[in-house]
């Protein structure tokens, strides 16, 4: 069990292109909200799913109960963007990076941190970022 | 622009309005102010056909698609004279507001495309571990481009064809990093067309043709990336789809005398190589500098210049391919020509290589 919120970072404005919450989704949005990057965990062969997802690809249960993903990972790669489009133009340039957690999860997210190559391969956490209109995940090199 | 390229299509291979009986289009994507243009296009060339009139479309491999449905349709006995035909033109467009369509394809909208991964930046991201898992130094990678330019110069279709040298590619401003400039594609617009016909139809004209003698597809099942820690550089259905039309054609790698890769960066041409086991993994870099893909090297690739140099208009691309491919076997490269050139492979793909479509082309004359 997992009890301890992530650490939150503030941004003035809304979320460039925020995602659509949907009743299937709204667990995922509220439990980040609330400082956990949680996902569906198939009760019928135990696979996460990530992105979130209502049926297991594994095995086309819909069976889940969420579970709060732990916060460490690894860097597997990164890119700094400098063509963006029109809604993330103030963003630029921005980092995403791709983040295997150690729970077995890979994910894509902003990375808050100026990285560079080599940082590939090194060990991040994952962060909140609160804007005005909600949350979005993040990773960051610790 | 698209009705030109058929009329001239048409003529070269000897054949006239009415004998045309079906009709693939590539899907022109969003910028296209005139929806339904597939029909659209039939009536602008006074083509009535019975077997069929279709638009396809499949990300990156639209143009792929469009040729293969053509292949299909004559194979099925639906039609014996078909015209494949794509025409893209997105240069209207500011890359901004054509960013705001493409980050919803290339990631799933509500919990990847929310960090703004555009396209290209996945290939970036592939780049960056290729150099970090292999100690692979940029400016090895960054040799494609040049090489790519090199063919590109005597290729009178491409789009650039003015010298290119490392130091520029390298000293270029950065697009999605690592990948600079000239690493990354253009914004291109372009049409082509081609007639697929059965083979009787083809030696009633006495001309030489292609043949087409092996296909081969495979889908890994994967939206851009594994959900699951994995490699995301071995490109794993292109090594599938290309064992499938090795197979189906009865040859192997070895005997291919060229190879047309849907590569929009320089990375993806030497993951695609690495992936069709022309090189080691993490040797696909240095081969090309080597020279290994270049024109009188062991494996040309992307004779006609590729995406980066000939131009990459995405729905297609794939059919400038077909192009380049027949063009080298039937022994009509000019300047490109690989000597000898019988059978030539053309390559797919979509998502993240997440899907290859293989097609090997043969020499009949
Ligand atoms: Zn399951």
């Amino acid at each position: 069990m997992i009890d301890v919120p992530l650490p939150t970072i503030r941004h003035n404005g809304p979320r460039p292109f925020p995602p659509r919450v949907s009743r299937f989704t709204r667990p995922f949005w509220t439990a980040l909200e609330q400082g956990f990057l949680t996902a569906p965990k198939c009760q019928a062969c135990g696979r996460l799913r990530f992105p979130p997802r209502p049926l297991c690809p594994a095995c086309w249960s819909e069976d889940h109960v969420w579970i709060v993903l732990r916060p460490h990972g690894r860097l597997y790669s990164f890119t700094r963007i400098h063509v963006a489009p029109r809604a993330l133009d103030g963003d630029l340039p921005y980092a995403i990076g791709i983040v295997d957690l150690d729970d077995g999860v890979r994910l894509l997210c902003r990375l808050v941190n100026q990285a560079t190559f080599a940082d590939i391969g090194r060990e991040v956490e994952t962060v909140v970022l609160q804007y005005d209109d909600g949350p979005l995940f993040a990773a960051r090199l610790i | 622009m698209a009705a030109q390229v058929v009329r001239e299509a048409a003529t070269m291979a000897g054949v006239s309005r009415p004998d045309i009986d079906a009709v693939v289009v590539a899907h022109p994507g969003d910028h296209t102010r005139q929806g339904y243009f597939h029909t659209f296009l039939c009536s602008s060339l006074g083509i009535a056909a019975k077997g069929n009139v279709i638009q396809v479309l499949g990300n990156g491999m639209t143009g792929g698609h469009a040729f293969d449905q053509a292949v299909q349709l004559i194979e099925s006995g639906r039609a014996e004279c078909v015209l494949a035909v794509g025409v893209h033109f997105e240069s209207g467009i500011p890359t901004a507001q054509h960013l705001d369509y493409s980050i919803r394809l290339t990631g799933d909208v509500d919990f990847q495309s929310i960090f703004g991964p555009v396209p290209i930046s996945w290939y970036a991201m592939d780049a960056h571990r290729y150099m970090f898992e292999y100690d692979v130094p940029r400016d090895t990678t960054a040799v494609v481009a040049v090489k790519n330019r090199e063919h590109a110069r005597f290729n009178p279709l491409a789009q650039f064809r003015d010298p290119l040298t490392l130091d520029a590619v390298l000293s270029a401003r950065p697009i999605v990093e690592p990948l600079g400039l000239f690493e990354v594609p253009a914004r291109s617009d372009g049409a082509v067309a081609l007639i697929v016909s059965t083979e009787a139809r083809a030696k009633l004209t006495g001309q030489p043709y292609a043949r087409i003698r092996g296909r081969g597809f495979d889908h890994e099942g994967i939206h851009q990336i594994a959900d699951v820690p994995t490699s995301a550089l071995d490109y794993s259905a292109l090594t599938r789809a290309a064992h499938r039309a090795l197979t189906t054609a009865g040859t192997e790698l070895a005997d291919i005398s060229t190879f047309q890769l849907y590569a929009p960066c320089t990375i993806v041409e030497i993951l695609a190589t690495e992936a069709l086991g022309l090189f080691a993994r993490g040797s696909g870099a240095a081969a090309a500098a080597n020279d290994a893909t270049s024109i009188g090297g062991r494996y040309p690739v992307n004779t006609c210049g590729g995406c980066l140099s000939r131009g990459h208009p995405p729905e297609v691309s794939p059919l400038y391919d077909v192009v380049e491919a027949c063009s080298q076997i039937l022994g009509r490269a000019e300047r490109r020509q690989v000597e000898g050139a019988r059978l030539a492979m053309c390559v797919s793909e979509l998502g993240k290589y997440n899907a290859a479509l293989v097609h090997i082309l043969e020499a009949h004359s």
